[in-house]
């Protein structure tokens, strides 16, 4: 699906905006400092910096690779709070969430 | 002042050095020094030289409380010398010259030693080794301070006028700057226009403005100011005389023949009057060559964009432009960004083009990333239809008050990925049957067929290999150097490995050259964005105002000087010095341009107008006292040693070799 030339994953900006418009899937915002993934209570390791980047780059098989992540979230927010880049992460998640609730598992 | 103090220790000891009286104070610099060297061994190991009468050591010697210890000394003990030592000359060797003429000694009678970065600093495993080192460096200072003379500064009459070589944004704002302060401002542009770069833009970071529109208007107050003389189509084309009354050459309509009359006044606007004493009489300047006197010269040639190789990420290619070609195509239209007569969708941006390079141009140039940025948001914030934005970058450095653009642009959905050095992205032409590459038909790209494909790794996304279609790629090119090598030769402009011209010091000093009265601003010294190019530009105002606003200037008496007895005129000596300042005369004329050297604004070049009587003179070397600028180039070459180097003579350099290798070692070791 994501396939790319030469093992290289084709980028698709589509599939970032079928999770959300920019307004609610803010993922792009992201500085990359990491401190998500340090508060998670979790210990979410690919939550959310990489898992985001899959989706804004559209690497949806790696996306779908990580579905046991992204429902694990407790939505508990602890990382939104900490984040200086004001990514709203918990809601990011949300959305994502409701993107594979529907083309995945066709709820 | 604390710790072991010496006085008057042998009432005997100074007459051996032709009765000089000499105070030697080694700073402990708050423990910078005296953690290393053992202040109190040094004063010990030289209190006894020759001529020293006052030998001590301070906490911070060039503290207020402390100078005016030594002023105290100089005044009661009768100290015709001093020494001071402590860190580096560049730091305090003006402070101490202050010192000694408030306490009414000569500043030429003072000699700084430096045992902070030569001794404490350098050696802090061998506190012994360091302690002997600074005994023997502060008794080589001792040595060349019993030789010294009084010396008085060179005082150099200044004319009030400034040419400004070239127009863009921070040689415009110069002008301005000189022009409101009184000087007398002949700005000189090579193109026909004024301006530069930021003439070619519309919107422009941090702030929004058009640039053509700043240009506009800071001409108009330009054309408008009586003291500004303008000359577009011109060069700089010679530069004869010394400081201070330097005759700038200018042409005027590079092309003689076919040029077009140079443009200095709009109709309406007012001729400059000129009619201060000491400037030139100038009407509108006619196409061909003119000579005007300058107290000073800015320099403000900009630089250049990098232009990539054939094929360096993929330039070359339809669609592949540099940040300039990107940033005129955004400026051109106001509406959705179109290329080639088709809608741009995705945009991918390789930063660092030209710059950060392992080998060629190491430097960052510092306005490309915000640029970039800026560039992008313009792109972002206009277009309806969404435009994917990729940049692929190795660090984004959108310093300071530039860093909110970056989080704008984060907000706005722009992507940054970050390649690795050793694995730059690679660009290509989409070639439609690759397969699901360039052509994708899926989410909603329906139809539109992308010109480019960039391959590339992105770290923060686990360094995976991605391949993005794309219609544009921007190289964000950075600043190289313009050419300017006849201007280079005629000012002899310091020219750094870079290519950029050369400060003399980037913090303390950082639009002075060597050249005395050459200043530079802008970015031909290096990469500047417009705020950084403008205020530079005005710091150049403000040294130019330091030289001609009091009418004088003085320079350092640490200059070669000819003995005319001894010469014989090979002119070795000129062929060594950089800076062109002996001169051949005739031996009974240098006679009395070496009287004259007692006094003030003496130019040797005077003592070619004198006409003597030339029948069987001998011909000799004088040196210019403006022109030399102490480097002792020529010393060495004099095949008769009759070149001495004031404050550094033969005498004094052989004293400190003695002084520096007198055995025993002084310190325990
Ligand atoms: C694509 C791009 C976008 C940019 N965007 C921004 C921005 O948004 N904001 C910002 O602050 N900065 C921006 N910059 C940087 C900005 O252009 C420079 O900082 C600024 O132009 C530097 O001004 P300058 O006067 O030093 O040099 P220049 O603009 O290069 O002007 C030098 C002038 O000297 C003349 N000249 C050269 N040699 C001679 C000679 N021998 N004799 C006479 N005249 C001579 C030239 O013709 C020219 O007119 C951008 C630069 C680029 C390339
Ligand atoms: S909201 Fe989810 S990802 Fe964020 S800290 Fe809580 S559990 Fe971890
Ligand atoms: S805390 Fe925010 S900015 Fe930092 S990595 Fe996580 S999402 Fe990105
Ligand atoms: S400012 Fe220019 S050279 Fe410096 S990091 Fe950014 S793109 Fe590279
Ligand atoms: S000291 Fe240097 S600048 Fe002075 S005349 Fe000699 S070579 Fe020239």
């Amino acid at each position: 699906m994501s396939a790319g030339v030469n093992g290289a994953t084709l980028v698709r900006p589509a599939l970032a905006g079928r999770v959300g418009a920019l307004e609610e899937f803010n993922a792009s915002a992201c500085m990359n400092c990491g401190v998500c993934t340090a508060v998670c209570p979790m210990g979410i390791e690919v939550l959310p910096r990489r898992l985001f980047r899959y989706v804004l780059l559209g690497m949806e098989d790696q996306v779908l690779e990580q579905i046991e992540s992204i429902y694990s979230c407790l939505l508990c927010k602890m990382c939104e709070v900490n984040c200086p880049a004001g990514v709203h992460i918990a809601e990011n998640v949300r959305s994502l969430r409701h993107h594979i609730n529907r083309t995945v598992f066709g709820l | 002042m604390n710790d072991q103090i010496v006085t008057g220790s042998d009432p005997g000891a100074g007459a051996d050095a032709g009765g000089r009286r000499i105070g030697v104070y080694v700073c402990q610099c708050g423990g910078n020094i005296s953690d290393y060297v053992s202040v109190d061994d040094v004063v010990a190991a030289v209190k006894d030289e020759p001529g020293v009468v006052v030998a001590r050591t301070a906490m911070f010697t060039c503290s207020d409380a402390t100078q005016q210890e030594i002023i105290n000394d100089i005044q009661d003990q009768g100290l015709d010398g001093i020494v001071v030592a402590s860190c580096s000359p560049k730091l305090h060797t003006f402070t101490f010259r202050e010192m000694s003429k408030r306490a009414g000694l000569n500043p030429y009678e003072y000699t700084q030693v430096n045992i902070r970065e030569q001794c404490s600093w350098t050696h802090t495993d061998d506190k012994a080794g360091a302690t002997g080192k600074a005994a023997r460096l502060v008794r080589a200072g001792i040595a060349r301070t019993s030789l010294t003379e009084p010396l008085e500064p060179i005082v150099v009459e200044t004319v009030p006028n400034v040419v400004v070589i070239g127009g863009g944004i921070a040689g415009m704002r110069a002008a301005l700057g000189l022009a409101e302060i009184g000087l007398a401002v002949f700005l000189v542009e090579k193109e026909a226009e004024l301006g530069g770069w930021a003439a070619g833009f519309a919107e422009m970071y941090p702030h929004g403005r058009d640039g053509r529109d700043l240009v506009t208007r800071l001409e108009e107050r330009i054309r408008r100011h009586p003291g500004i003389t303008v000359f577009t189509d011109a060069e700089v084309v010679g530069k004869s005389g010394s400081f201070g009354k330097y005759e700038v050459g200018i042409q005027v309509g590079r092309e003689q023949a076919e040029a077009p009359a140079p443009k200095t006044q709009p109709p309406g606007t007012p001729k400059p009057e000129i009619s201060r004493p000491g400037m030139p009489q100038l009407g509108t300047p006619e196409p061909g060559a003119i000579t005007v006197k300058a107290g000073s010269i800015v320099v403000a040639t900009g630089f250049d964009s990098y232009e990539p190789q054939e094929g360096e990420f993929g330039y070359g290619l339809d669609g592949v432009l540099t940040l300039p070609e990107f940033k005129r195509l955004v400026d051109s239209s106001d509406g959705p960004l179109a290329y080639g007569g088709r809608p741009v969708r995705t945009i991918v941006y390789i930063y660092c083009v030209g710059s950060r390079q392992a080998e060629g141009n190491e430097y960052c140039s510092r306005y490309c990333c915000t640029a970039a940025i800026h560039s992008s948001l313009q792109v972002a914030t206009r277009d309806a239809a969404p435009v994917s934005r990729y940049h692929l970058y190795r660090d984004i450095r959108s310093y300071g008050r530039y860093e909110p653009l970056y989080n704008e642009s984060r907000e706005k959905g722009d992507l940054y990925l970050r390649f690795p050095d050793e694995e730059p992205p690679v660009v290509a032409q989409a070639s439609s049957g690759d397969g699901g590459g360039a052509t994708t038909a899926k989410d909603g790209d329906a139809g539109h067929g992308y010109r480019l494909t960039v391959t590339t790794r992105d770290l923060l996304t686990d360094g995976a290999e991605l391949l993005i279609p794309a219609d544009l790629v921007v190289l964000v090119t950075g600043m190289v150097p313009r050419e300017n090598d006849d201007l280079v030769k005629v000012l002899k402009l310091p020219v750094g490995n870079d290519g950029f011209f050369n400060e003399i010091h980037p913090k303390l000093r950082p639009v002075e050259t060597v050249v005395d009265g050459v200043f530079i601003c802008g970015a031909c010294q290096g990469p500047k964005n417009s705020t950084e190019a403008v205020a530079s530009g005005l710091a150049a105002v403000t040294q130019s105002a330091s030289i001609l606003k009091r009418g004088y200037a003085e320079l350092d008496p640490l200059i070669a000087v000819v003995d005319p007895d001894t010469c014989e005129w090979c002119g070795l000596c000129l062929e060594a010095c950089p800076y062109e300042a002996p001169r051949r005369v005739e031996q009974d004329q240098e006679a009395a341009g070496g009287a004259d050297q007692e006094g003030v604004d003496h130019r040797g070049a005077d003592a070619d107008h004198r006409g003597a009587d030339t029948d069987h003179r001998k011909m000799v070397a004088v040196i210019d006292r403006v022109a030399c600028k102490g480097c002792g180039g020529c010393v060495p070459v004099c095949p008769r040693n009759a070149i001495d180097l004031l404050g550094y003579t033969d005498a004094q350099m052989r004293a400190m070799i003695d002084g520096l290798l007198q055995e025993p070692t002084p310190c325990r070791m």
